[in-house]
């Protein structure tokens, strides 16, 4: 027991923690930085990058560590590069880990919600904005957890570096055995050491856990504020600790939303879409295709919108209404046909060339396509202020306190002025759309797309997101295309109705002529259906 | 260090170490340390004065001697100063670097990646107690400096009755290192083992003496062949639970390792160690770390193509 205190204690195997120590941080952090790069051309366009990413991953993942340490210290001085016993072990291990970290990055990414990345292109986000703003913040949080376990991993690996001379503790440890034999009380000390560090690891690893927990706005959450993607501002700071730990009010809007009672008469519904005629054109689509493999979507689909006028896609499932709404934001390519929004010729150079991701991102922005998703797509790591005021810092250079000021005044229209620093898992389905028609208006689009902006919420949730929605047609005279199946929404609302089915429109005109008078057998079949299932479930 | 005890001597195997036998006397060794440190404060040999004037490029020189650390006595840490390493091999080491004005600084690595160390690069030199052999002669030249005597370690009451590397070690499981001399000479074993209807001997590898040691502690392995004197150090550590079965003189030599691509700085720590030995510091150093004095050899130079 004395021999295990003196050898614990032992400035020789002491020592021998900084090796250990040196070479683990350089395997990760050249692990990193590999993993990183891997990650990227990994899941880059270029198939060429991604094929060498793979094949990298390939030999380095499928070696052993302890080859690659000899091949780093014996064979690359063959070549000119010779490295100290630490640097060699320190590559090895690099190149060994970049492999593991590059999956953990690339699953962290990949794990991010498609939607909120969609969410994020639409409002006119570049591939490196997104990831800075919306990926990388949320991956890192789901990746701490995976990369405390490659630091403990890569913390007993390193102990390999010992059969290329690097005086680390396990090679200190031996050495110290062979000429005192006093093994069992050495191998107890250093198996101890090993147990602190580790230990400290994984402390480490809860505290930043902690420190990066979005829902813990308390004193030890504090670390997040340092954050790029989480500053906020001190006088806000209190009020979102007391608010985030409050129980989550009952979702039930009527106090949020003062409801004038829409009261355009029929007549007064005919003079606006008389007036709208006569507007300039805001979309126009034309011979619209395109195709899931085999499956065609769009069939060479026409469709004119008006500034001012608003337009209500219906139609069964798989009609093709999504998908014409992200053509229309060039969320979606199409195969042929052409999409105009203010005269301008989306997602292609005036020769009709196809414009790169980052390209079409800056259009997306200076054209001013606003789109809300059926899921809402809420950026979830964001309070509802910042999923508002943070694309028009980021996209459109808003200077923080105008953007703040806006985000204000649109969370006070749409009722949600008092939930403003709430995250999105706070608040309701209803209120989450809310945010989202917000965060869509915020730059002022001269187009707002909504697909089925109620299809995901309970049925007592569905009216305060329609009267919103009502109250930008009406007081706004926004110009919406929305695709939905609320028929006495659509009556109410829309200028114009489209039916569409199998990817072409079967039928359009007046909201009203259409939904109560409809030509086509088809359409009329559809709306009895809708209005059947609506019965039961209004008694229910 | 590996070398071979068998009575039978292959001479074109050997090359080379042989600085075997003397290690009896390694725990003596450790408590001589301390006092016998002045010696190295020895003025270097008349001779060497010439030897810096006409190998200038060595002269105010750190090199790199790459060692297997694990043999108390030849080379290992200074139980009592880990930062240091202590042995005759680094006497010896330092004695001709103090001739020929060079300084060396120790890289501890594997028995098995001693020359690949120095062929790497990663190391000037290998004093470490390994045999010069034609085989390892390919990778290295050796300047050989010491004979080799082998020792049979077996747990105490030797149960299997081993009596060297023969078919009485027919059965029997043997720890060695990896790369050590005596490990084709325990496979050589197999066939005459089942010629006499016998079962084969299996061989443990390991990385250094400690771990074969421990093999024999722990009951995994019946015996470990090697240098005399790292056998009589384990069995004074464990006198209650080793033994040695017998002692015998096998055809090889211990040689300091140089890079084949320098020939120069080959014949250069050949002139130094023979003036180390002329001036009788060579012996002086196998009474320090109590080695046999029978040990003592002329210099002579292993090199192959």
């Amino acid at each position: 027991m004395s021999l295990f205190v003196h050898y614990l204690s032992l400035p020789y195997l002491l020592e021998g923690i900084w090796f250990t120590v040196v070479v683990t941080a350089l395997g990760l952090g050249g692990g990193l930085i590999l993993g990183l790069v891997l990650a990227a051309m990994q899941l880059s366009r270029f198939w060429v990058l991604a094929a060498f990413a793979r094949g990298y991953t390939v030999i380095f993942r499928g070696t052993p560590l302890i080859l690659q340490m000899v091949f780093a210290y014996d064979a690359l001085p063959q070549i000119g590069l010779k490295l100290s016993a630490v640097g060699a072990a320190g590559l090895a291990l690099a190149a060994n880990e970049a492999p593991f970290i590059a999956e953990m990055l690339r699953a962290g990414v990949l794990g991010v919600d498609r939607g909120q990345v969609l969410a994020g292109q639409a409002l006119g986000m570049t591939p490196a904005l997104l990831m800075r703003r919306i990926i990388a913040p949320q991956a890192i949080r789901t990746m701490i957890p995976a990369f405390g376990n490659e630091t403990v991993s890569a913390l007993k690996n390193s102990s390999l570096a010992s059969v290329i001379s690097v005086q680390e503790l396990t090679l200190r440890s031996t050495q110290l055995a062979s000429s005192t034999f006093d093994f069992f009380s050495i191998f107890f000390a250093s198996g101890l050491i090993y147990l602190v560090l580790t230990t400290a690891v994984s402390v480490i690893q809860l505290f930043v856990e902690r420190a990066l927990d979005l829902d813990r706005a308390t004193p030890q959450g504090r670390l997040a504020i340092f954050l790029p993607w989480r500053r906020v501002d001190l006088s806000t700071k209190l009020k979102l600790a007391e608010q985030t730990a409050a129980p989550t009010a009952p979702a039930q809007a009527p106090p949020d939303v003062p409801l004038p009672p829409r009261a355009a008469s029929r007549a007064d519904r005919a003079k606006h879409a008389a007036m709208v005629e006569r507007n300039n054109v805001a979309v126009e689509v034309t011979e619209l295709r395109k195709k899931y493999g085999e499956q065609s979507v769009l069939d060479g689909l026409d469709l004119t919108v008006r500034v001012g006028e608003v337009v209500a896609l219906m139609g069964p499932s798989g009609s093709g209404k999504s998908t014409l709404l992200r053509c229309i934001n060039h969320l979606e390519d199409w195969d042929s046909g052409m999409v105009r929004v203010c005269g301008r010729r989306l997602g292609h150079r005036d020769d009709g060339r196809p414009l790169s991701p980052r390209a079409i991102a800056n259009e997306r922005a200076s054209v001013g396509v606003g789109m809300v998703f059926q899921q809402f797509n809420l950026f979830s790591h964001l309070t509802a202020r910042e999923n508002v005021a943070g694309p028009l810092r980021w996209v459109h250079g808003m200077t923080r306190v105008d953007a703040d000021r806006r985000a204000r005044e649109l969370l006070e229209r749409v009722g949600l002025g008092h939930r403003a620093d709430a995250l999105p898992r706070h608040l309701s389905g209803g209120q989450q759309q809310r945010v989202a028609i917000a965060r869509a208006l915020a730059p002022n689009p001269s187009v707002l797309l909504l697909d089925e902006p109620t299809s995901a919420l309970d049925p007592e949730l569905v009216n305060e997101v329609l009267e919103v929605i009502r109250r930008l047609a009406i007081d706004d005279g926004l110009t919406m295309i929305i695709s939905t199946h609320q028929i006495r929404f659509a009556d109410d609302v829309a200028d114009r109705v489209a039916f569409l089915s199998g990817g072409a429109i079967l039928e359009e005109g007046p909201a009203h002529e259409v939904l109560t008078n409809p030509r086509h057998p088809v359409t009329a079949r559809f709306l009895s259906l809708m209005e059947a299932d609506k019965a039961p479930e209004r008694t229910a | 260090m590996h070398k071979w005890f068998s009575t039978e001597s292959r001479p074109q195997r050997m090359s080379s170490a042989a600085h075997a036998g003397l290690r009896i006397a390694a725990l003596g060794a450790f408590l001589l340390a301390g006092l016998c440190a002045p010696m190295s404060a020895n003025a270097a040999p008349a001779g060497c004065a010439a030897l810096q004037a006409k190998y200038p490029s060595l002269k105010g020189k750190q090199l790199v001697n790459a060692i297997n650390p694990h043999t108390p006595g030849y080379e290992a840490i200074d139980p009592k100063d880990p930062n240091k390493y202590v042995g005759f091999d680094i006497d010896l080491g330092e004695q001709i670097g103090e001739c020929l004005g060079f300084t060396l600084t120790y890289k501890a690595v594997t028995f098995a990646a001693l020359l690949t160390t120095l062929s790497s690069g990663q190391a000037d030199i290998v004093i470490s107690d390994i045999y010069a052999t034609e085989e390892r002669a390919k990778a290295a030249d050796f300047i050989t400096y010491s004979k080799v005597f082998d020792g049979v370690l077996v747990a105490k009451g030797n149960p299997k009755k081993i009596t060297g590397i023969n078919s009485s070690m027919c059965g029997a499981a043997a720890a060695e290192n990896t790369g050590f001399v005596e490990v084709p000479l325990v496979q050589a074993l197999v066939a005459p083992c089942k010629a006499e209807g016998k079962a084969e001997p299996t061989l443990q590898l390991y990385d250094n003496n400690a771990n074969c040691i421990q093999a024999i502690l722990a009951g995994r392995a019946d015996t470990y062949v090697n240098d005399v004197n790292t056998v009589d150090q384990a069995v004074k550590a464990n006198p209650d639970k080793l033994e040695k079965a017998i002692a015998v003189t096998i055809p090889y030599s211990v040689g300091i390792a140089v890079p084949k691509d320098k020939p120069e700085f080959r014949d250069a720590v050949m002139a130094a160690l023979i003036e180390v030995q002329k001036a009788g510091i060579h012996k002086e150093l196998l009474k320090k770390w109590d080695l046999d004095p029978n040990n003592f050899k002329e210099p002579d130079i292993l090199s192959v193509k």
